[in-house]
């Protein structure tokens, strides 16, 4: 039905033309069927099984678990980028984040290198029970703590905890491998020597380049020891690197470190937007936090219902996300620190308690939107899944 | 017996205001998300400090509340006016070509033509004569859309210039080229280059710019989508989150429920997919139940382009870096050849066309005190950046963005020693999050011969299946909106 005023328009002829010549020689999109996912899922993968090939002692109480695709492809990464770990252990499904130690440029496998913690439920379970050649559920690379060569300076502070190396040994890898400009001041707190992961390999690798320096600092250093001893305080981190201009920070590693690092920094005049920080979990003793009801204590449990689905029963110093889980209902979750939100669920009533500095979106506050990694029930809930 | 009067497919814009429309009629409405928030593009993400906006530039048609456009009445209509606040922004935009021209467009119609007459007066009369008839043309276009009937007498405009495009009459009116830069500037909200646009488009966009005032949602276009959400749950609609549809059932030619990717197959007399027309019919319906006439239909169009992003969160005021206007064009020359558009076909962004907002212009609460964001971007067709090997990825997207900061610099000099937070944006990222064909941002191109004289008919040969989003019409906040109220109307015409 064309109008006849339209017909009469100056070029109609030509323009009806034009789109049948298109009509007859354009695109058959039938034969697109699939074309987004398969282009995608090279680097964003809904999951990837992997298989453990090798189980490398690190430490005492650490190991590599070195995972290699089943059909030879590994999306790729930046340095510094973790996998979500998805594993059922005793009948609760759940996930943690891994940062990979090995580097990109090793596109064979990836090295996760995974401390066994007291009380663990995920570690101790991939440490104890995984056997090479069984299967694993990751999700794909993902986190933001990277070297960003848009506005990051090529000479990197880098301040690591305990486990926290594992982001670092990637970057540093790729660098000497691939003879990278860029140096690195690696500061390493751990309690003893021999709990400093990678230690030997970082001291080798720092012998061989000029480019790296690695600077372990031991908490309770034994009798007549030579390197650093205490912490990593702002005036060690000057005494090695100089000015602080020209380098930018990083951090990883427990929430303490993070508690004792960053006033260092600040006072030390190093700008906000110079200081790069890898999540690391939820806080430990959520209800010490400012801001947390002095009425509520941890055991105490709530009823949380969810919508269109049943109730359960969570207390309030555990996470929504893990209560959620122990109760059979799989929430998407990938960096569990309260800032990938991924595990976003919709509060319809109730209140939670989220640690200041949680990156919620500010229509999110608004709409009951919280991310469940890092949410604690505070009255009985109702969520949207 | 249906599980639920209608099942809506995609919570995005055309979604949203679907299932909100619906459910406001009292229908039992379902809908499904493969996201854990609803929004689509109409979006918002942090890193750090910063929220950053994904897609909303300036929004459209919606007018003031004693004269309000089609955007505010329907929002109206849909219940969610009261949650939403809105700032408007004073200039329409900025356009600078380095050294050469840096001219910035009040929202007023005698300020465009004065601001433009004083930066070129040996063509004032070109210039007055140009916006009458922009506007004369715009008026003529809105009379037609009422009623297109009777003798082309009525419309001696459109009848000129219906089939021109904005280069072609600007040609007509203008010598000076850097003069025609500025009105081809706007070529960016198309995504077809002013030899190529059909000058409908910039009429409207004058006409409906500067009539309609461009604003944003304070709080960022999440803000928008939330509200819409909300308003659908209040209605009593259901929502399935972290759940996409893997298939529309459709059974003898009628649509009748959505099978998720969770395994459930859940029935429902009508279904609305705000997924892309290309993946509705190509990845979400068996291929034997798509009528021939539906890729009949489709093949003629192609998608527009996707675009390369930088988010970037500032540590200083906007002013600190020579940011100015709430929305800017870089220019590298007043080249409008064909040499723009066959850049978008590359993986190289030097010297491209590139444009950027900045929302704490208009409203200094948009980012924390003392920062600012800016959302960087060069429209780009995601062809070359399929053929990237994905271990080089990483590389190309921090090459390519290094050059458009380098030349965003040439604007703004210092803005590199500010940046707190970045992320880059690449035709694949788009890919990823929209699932629409090569990443396309506006839905299908808009070609004179795809232009809004000829728009497709919304009469769908499965029956039950309603599209709404960016590919039914027009893209953009306010038609995707209006498409999925229309597609809420014709299914409760339907259903009686």
């Amino acid at each position: 039905m064309i109008p006849e005023a339209l017909k009469n328009f100056d070029r109609f002829q030509d323009v009806v033309k034009e789109m049948e010549i298109c009509r007859k020689y354009g695109m058959d999109y039938s034969l697109e069927k699939g074309d987004v996912g398969k282009f995608i899922n090279r680097y964003h993968p809904s999951s990837l099984d992997l298989r453990m090939a090798e189980l490398i002692p690190r430490t005492l109480d650490t190991k590599t678990i070195r995972l290699v695709s089943q059909d030879g492809y590994l999306p790729p990464f930046q340095a510094g980028q973790y996998i979500s770990v998805a594993v059922e252990v005793d009948g609760i499904r759940t996930s943690r984040p891994y940062s990979l130690s090995s580097p990109p440029n090793q596109t064979g496998y990836y090295d996760i290198t995974v401390r066994r913690v007291a009380d663990g439920l995920v570690s101790n379970y991939l440490l104890d029970e995984l056997k090479p050649g069984d299967l694993l559920r990751t999700s794909g690379p993902e986190g933001h703590f990277y070297y960003n060569p848009l506005f990051h300076d090529q000479t990197m502070v880098c301040l690591a905890g305990g486990n926290g190396v594992t982001p670092f040994m990637s970057m540093i890898q790729q660098i000497v491998d691939c003879g990278l400009e860029r140096t690195v001041y690696l500061f390493l707190g751990s309690p003893d020597l021999g709990q400093a992961l990678f230690h030997d390999r970082l001291t080798a690798i720092a012998a061989r380049h000029e480019n790296i320096h690695y600077v372990p600092v031991i908490e309770n250093p034994p009798e007549g020891y030579k390197g650093r001893g205490g912490l990593i305080t702002g005036d060690l981190i000057q005494q090695v690197v100089g000015e602080v201009s020209g380098k930018t920070f990083y951090i990883c590693g427990p929430q303490a470190m993070y508690d004792f690092c960053l006033p260092q920094l600040e006072h030390m005049g190093v700008p906000a937007r110079k200081i790069r920080k890898e999540a690391y979990g939820p806080p430990l003793r959520v209800w010490e936090q400012a801001g947390w009801p002095y009425a509520v204590k941890p055991q105490d449990a709530f009823e949380v219902r969810v919508k269109g689905g049943g109730s359960f029963s969570a207390p309030a110093g555990e996470t929504l996300l893990t209560s959620l889980e122990k109760n059979g209902l799989l929430v998407p979750s990938l960096c569990r620190s309260g800032e990938c939100s991924q595990c976003r669920v919709k509060l319809l009533a109730g209140k939670v308690f989220q640690p200041a500095g949680t990156p919620v979106r500010r229509s999110d506050a608004k709409f009951g939107y919280v991310h469940s990694c890092v949410s604690y029930p505070l009255e009985n809930l109702e969520i949207l899944l | 017996m249906h599980d639920y009067d209608a099942i809506v497919v995609g919570a995005g814009n055309g979604g949203l205001a679907a299932g909100a429309a619906l459910a406001q009629s009292g229908l039992k409405v379902l809908m499904l998300e493969r996201h854990n928030i609803p929004g689509g593009s109409a979006t918002t993400f942090c890193r750090g400090r910063f929220e950053f906006e994904v897609a909303l530039h300036q929004l459209s048609d919606m007018g003031t509340p004693e004269r309000p456009g089609t955007l505010r009445t329907l929002l109206d209509s849909l219940g969610v006016l009261d949650e939403v606040s809105f700032v408007s922004m004073e200039d329409l935009y900025r356009v600078v070509i380095p050294d050469r021209l840096d001219v910035t467009l009040p929202v007023d119609r005698q300020g465009v033509v004065d601001t433009l007459q004083e930066r070129f007066p040996a063509e004032k009369e070109a210039i007055k004569k140009f916006f009458d008839l922009v506007y004369g043309y715009g008026l003529e276009l809105y009379s037609f859309y009422r009623n297109p009937g009777g003798e082309v007498e009525r419309f001696p405009l459109l009848k000129r210039y219906a089939f021109r495009t904005a280069g072609e009459v600007m040609d007509e009116f203008f010598q000076d080229p850097l003069l025609k830069a500025v009105p081809g500037a706007y070529w960016g909200y198309i995504g077809l280059t002013p030899n190529r646009l059909p000058f409908s488009y910039l009429s409207l966009l004058y006409v409906s710019y500067i009539e309609m005032l461009p604003c944003h949602v304070r709080g960022g276009s999440q803000s928008l989508s939330n509200a819409m959400f909300n308003r659908f749950l209040s209605l009593g609609g259901e929502a399935k989150f972290n759940c996409g549809a893997k298939k529309i059932v459709v059974r003898d030619g009628v649509a009748t429920g959505v099978l998720t990717d969770r395994g459930e197959e859940i029935s429902a007399r009508f279904i609305v997919s705000n997924a892309s027309k290309v993946a509705t019919f190509t990845d979400l319906i068996d291929p034997g139940e798509v009528p021939k006439a539906i890729f009949e239909g489709m093949k003629g169009r192609t998608p527009s382009p996707s675009s390369f992003n930088i988010y970037m969160g500032l540590d200083c005021e906007p002013g600190e870096v020579g940011i100015t206007a709430s929305t800017t064009t870089i220019l590298p020359d007043e080249d409008m050849s064909d040499r723009h558009f066959n850049q978008m076909r590359r993986l190289d962004t030097e010297n491209s066309v590139m444009g950027f907002s900045c929302y704490d212009v208009a409203d200094p609460t948009f980012s924390p005190p003392g920062t600012c964001q800016v959302a960087l971007l060069t429209l780009r067709y995601a062809e070359p950046w399929l053929r990237v090997p994905p271990s080089q990825y990483a590389a190309e997207k921090y090459r390519c963005a290094e050059a458009m900061l380098r030349q965003m610099e040439r604007v703004c000099p210092g803005v590199r020693d500010h940046i707190e937070e970045i992320e880059v944006a690449t035709p694949l990222t788009f890919m990823r999050y929209l699932n629409s064909p090569y990443g396309a941002i506006y839905g299908f191109e808009q070609y004179m011969k795809d232009s809004l004289f000829f728009e497709a008919s919304r009469q769908m040969p499965i029956k039950g299946l309603y599209l709404a989003g960016g590919w039914v019409t027009d893209c953009g906040f306010a038609p995707t909106i209006k498409s999925g109220v229309s597609a809420a109307g014709a299914i409760l015409r339907q259903a009686g």
